[in-house]
C-alpha cells in the first residue's frame, strides 16, 4: 500500500514537473526517463535472463537513426517513434538468432562486435546516416492523428509529457512481463539453464524473446531522442553509450525491479553534476560507481529492499 | 509389462574412452530400476544421454517405440520424460514455491504467457501447492532454493522432477550427501511417488541396502558396458557383479 501511494506521489510530482521546474530540470529529467528506459531492458537480459550485452547502444541508435529519417522525410511524431522502435525491434531479432546460442563472455563479445559494427554503419554510411556529421534538423514534429487530434511539440513541455507517457507505459509493462510467467522462465534461464531445458523450456526461443524485448527497450529510447535534440550522430551506437545501462544497473540494483530506474536517476545527477566542477569527469565519476558498486552490493535499491523486509 | 524406453547400440566416446558404449536396454513400464556400478562406469553418462542432455556418438533411443535419439531436453520433456541431477541444479534465487511452479506452468504451456500475474494461474498454483506437499516443503514455500539445507535442496530437486509429470523420471543419485536416515526417508518418498503418481522411476543410487531393498530391476554398469541386469536376487548372486563391485558382503 505504501508502496503504491509513493509511486503516485512520485507519478503526479513528475506530471506537475514544468509547472514547477525550469527547462533545465524538464531537459534532465528527459534523459533520465531515456536512460531508464534503456536500463531496464537491458535488466530484463542482463539480471532476468543472466546474458551481460555490451551491444545495446546499438539497437538505440537503430531507434534514434529510425525514428530521425522517419521524421525528415514524414513529420509525424507517433510514425516516427514506433517506426524506429520497429526498426531496432527487427535488427535485434536477427542479430538475436546469432548471439542467444552463446552464452557468458561469448555472448558478451557477440554483442559488442554487433554494436561496434552498427556503429561503424552509422559512421561510414554517409548517404544513409549523415557519416560523422550525422543526421541534424530533425523536426519536432507534431504529436497527432490526422481526424482525431494534433498536438504542437515545439514547447519542450509538451513533448516532456510524450516521454513521460512511453516511460510509464515502459516500465508497467516491465513490470507485467518480469511477474508474469514469461519473466519466470528467463528467470529460470537465468539461475540454471541446464535446469530449465530439463523441465521442458526452450531456452534459446526465451533467450532470443528477451534479447528482442531488450532491443525494442533501446529502441524506443533511442526513438524518443532525435525530437528532443534534432540531430542524432554515431557515438549513439558506440560502446561507451552501451556501457552507461550497465553502470546504471550495476548502481541500483541488477536484481530488483526498481534498480535500473533508481541507477539512472544517480548515475545522470551524479555526470550532471560532476561534469560542471572537473574536466576529469569521467575519472571523477569512474571512482564514485566503484565506491557506490563495492560499498552497496546488490545495489541501491536493494538498501529499501533490507529495510522493508526487516520491518 | 511394455518397454517404456529401449536403447540399440547405444555409444558415447571421449577420444579413446568409451564412457557408454555398446548399450541396449528395455526399461519396463512400472518397474523402479537402478542403475548400479563403480565410478566412473558411466552412470551419469547414459542418464546424460537418456535425457537428452548430451547426445550420443552411436546408436538410437526409443521412447515408448517413438524415436527421441536426436531431441533435445525440453522436446524429450514435453513427452514425458523427466530427471533430477547428480551435482544440485534447483533454481536458487527464486522461492522454493517458484521452483515448483515453473516446471507446472511449462508442462501446462503457460510460459509464453507475459502479461498475466503468477498468482492469476490459479490451476499451475494449485497443483504446485499439492507438490509441495507431497515432498514435505509447504513450511519453506517463501524461503529461497538456495537458503533450503542440503537435506531440502535435494526434496526439491525431486519435487522440480516430477512436478512435469513425467511418465518416466531419472533420478541421479537423489540421496547423495544425506545422512543414513534421510536416505532411507527420500527414497521411500520415491517409491511413494511412483505408485501415487504412475511414473516409472529409474535412479543412479550407492546405497546398496537401499537399491536392494527398493529396486524391481537392477542394470549393473562397468566400463561404459552393461555387465548384468536382473532382479535384485538375481543381481546378488551374480558372481562377477560381486567380483567388480559388490564384493562378497552384500
Amino acid at each position: 500500500m505504501k508502496t503504491r501511494l509513493a509511486i503516485l506521489i512520485l507519478v503526479v510530482l513528475l506530471a506537475l514537473l514544468p509547472a514547477y521546474a525550469g527547462k533545465y530540470a524538464v531537459y534532465v529529467v528527459i534523459h533520465i526517463l531515456l536512460l531508464s528506459i534503456f536500463s531496464l531492458g537491458f535488466n530484463l537480459l542482463f539480471g532476468y535472463t543472466g546474458l551481460l550485452s555490451f551491444g545495446q547502444a546499438g539497437f538505440y541508435a537503430m531507434g534514434a537513426y529510425g525514428c530521425a529519417k522517419i521524421l525528415l522525410a514524414y513529420p509525424s511524431l507517433l510514425v516516427g517513434i514506433v517506426g524506429g522502435v520497429v526498426t531496432a525491434g527487427a535488427v535485434s531479432l536477427l542479430l538475436g538468432f546469432l548471439c542467444i546460442r552463446h552464452t557468458r563472455i561469448y555472448f558478451s563479445m557477440l554483442t559488442l562486435s554487433f554494436g561496434m559494427m552498427i556503429f561503424s554503419l552509422a559512421w561510414k554510411w554517409r548517404d544513409m546516416t549523415g557519416g560523422d556529421d550525422g543526421l541534424v534538423g530533425i523536426p519536432r514534429a507534431p504529436l497527432e492523428i490526422p481526424g482525431l487530434f494534433k498536438i504542437n511539440m515545439a514547447p519542450m513541455e509538451n513533448y516532456y509529457y510524450v516521454v513521460l507517457a512511453f516511460a510509464i507505459l515502459a516500465i508497467t509493462l516491465f513490470y507485467r512481463i518480469v511477474h508474469s510467467p514469461m519473466g519466470l522462465a528467463m528467470q529460470g534461464i537465468r539461475d540454471s539453464e541446464t535446469r530449465t531445458a530439463c523441465i521442458g523450456i526452450s531456452v534459446r526461443k526465451y533467450r532470443l524473446l528477451s534479447f528482442t524485448i531488450a532491443g525494442l527497450y533501446a529502441g524506443l529510447a533511442g526513438a524518443l531522442l532525435p525530437p528532443l535534440e534534432s540531430t542524432v550522430t554515431p557515438p549513439l551506437a558506440h560502446w561507451s553509450h552501451s556501457a552507461e545501462p550497465v553502470l546504471a544497473t550495476l548502481l541500483g540494483g541488477v536484481h530488483t525491479f526498481a534498480g535500473p530506474i533508481v541507477g539512472s536517476v544517480l548515475f545522470y545527477l551524479l555526470k550532471d553534476i560532476i561534469v560542471r566542477f572537473t574536466e576529469y569527469w569521467q575519472l571523477c565519476l569512474g571512482i564514485i560507481v566503484v565506491v557506490l558498486v563495492m560499498g552497496f552490493r546488490g545495489g541501491v535499491a536493494s538498501i529499501f529492499l533490507r529495510e522493508r523486509g526487516r520491518r | 509389462m511394455k518397454a517404456i524406453l529401449r536403447t540399440e547400440s547405444l555409444g558415447k566416446y571421449f577420444g579413446e574412452m568409451a564412457a557408454v558404449h555398446e548399450v541396449n536396454l528395455s526399461l519396463q513400464e512400472g518397474l523402479f530400476t537402478s542403475v548400479i556400478g563403480p565410478n566412473g562406469a558411466g552412470k551419469t553418462t547414459l542418464i546424460n544421454i537418456l535425457s537428452g542432455y548430451m547426445l550420443p556418438d552411436r546408436g538410437k533411443i526409443y521412447f515408448r517405440e517413438k524415436e527421441i535419439t536426436r531431441l533435445g531436453p525440453d522436446k524429450r520433456v514435453k513427452m514425458g520424460i523427466s530427471r533430477s541431477f547428480q551435482v544440485m541444479n534447483i533454481f536458487p534465487r527464486m522461492t522454493v514455491f517458484q521452483n515448483i511452479l515453473l516446471p507446472v506452468l511449462s508442462r501446462l504451456n503457460k510460459t509464453s504467457s507475459a502479461f498475466s500475474s503468477l498468482q492469476s494461474q490459479k490451476e499451475a498454483v494449485g497443483e504446485a501447492e499439492k507438490i509441495l506437499g507431497e515432498v514435505w516443503l509447504q513450511k519453506e514455500k517463501d524461503s529461497r532454493g538456495g537458503e533450503l539445507s542440503h537435506g531440502d535442496q535435494r526434496l526439491l530437486e525431486l519435487g522440480i522432477a516430477v512436478a512435469t509429470n513425467p511418465q518416466l523420471c531419472f533420478l541421479d543419485e537423489p540421496s547423495s550427501g544425506m545422512n543414513p536416515i534421510e536416505r532411507i526417508k527420500v527414497l521411500e518418498l520415491v517409491k511413494k511417488l511412483a505408485s501415487e503418481r504412475n511414473t516409472t522411476f529409474i535412479i543412479v543410487e550407492h546405497d546398496m541396502d537401499i537399491v536392494f531393498s527398493l529396486s524391481d530391476w537392477i542394470v549393473v554398469m562397468n566400463r561404459g558396458e552393461v555387465l548384468a541386469e536382473g532382479k535384485p536376487g538375481d543381481i546378488r548372486e551374480n558372481q562377477e557383479v560381486r567380483d567388480i563391485y559388490l564384493g562378497e558382503d552384500i
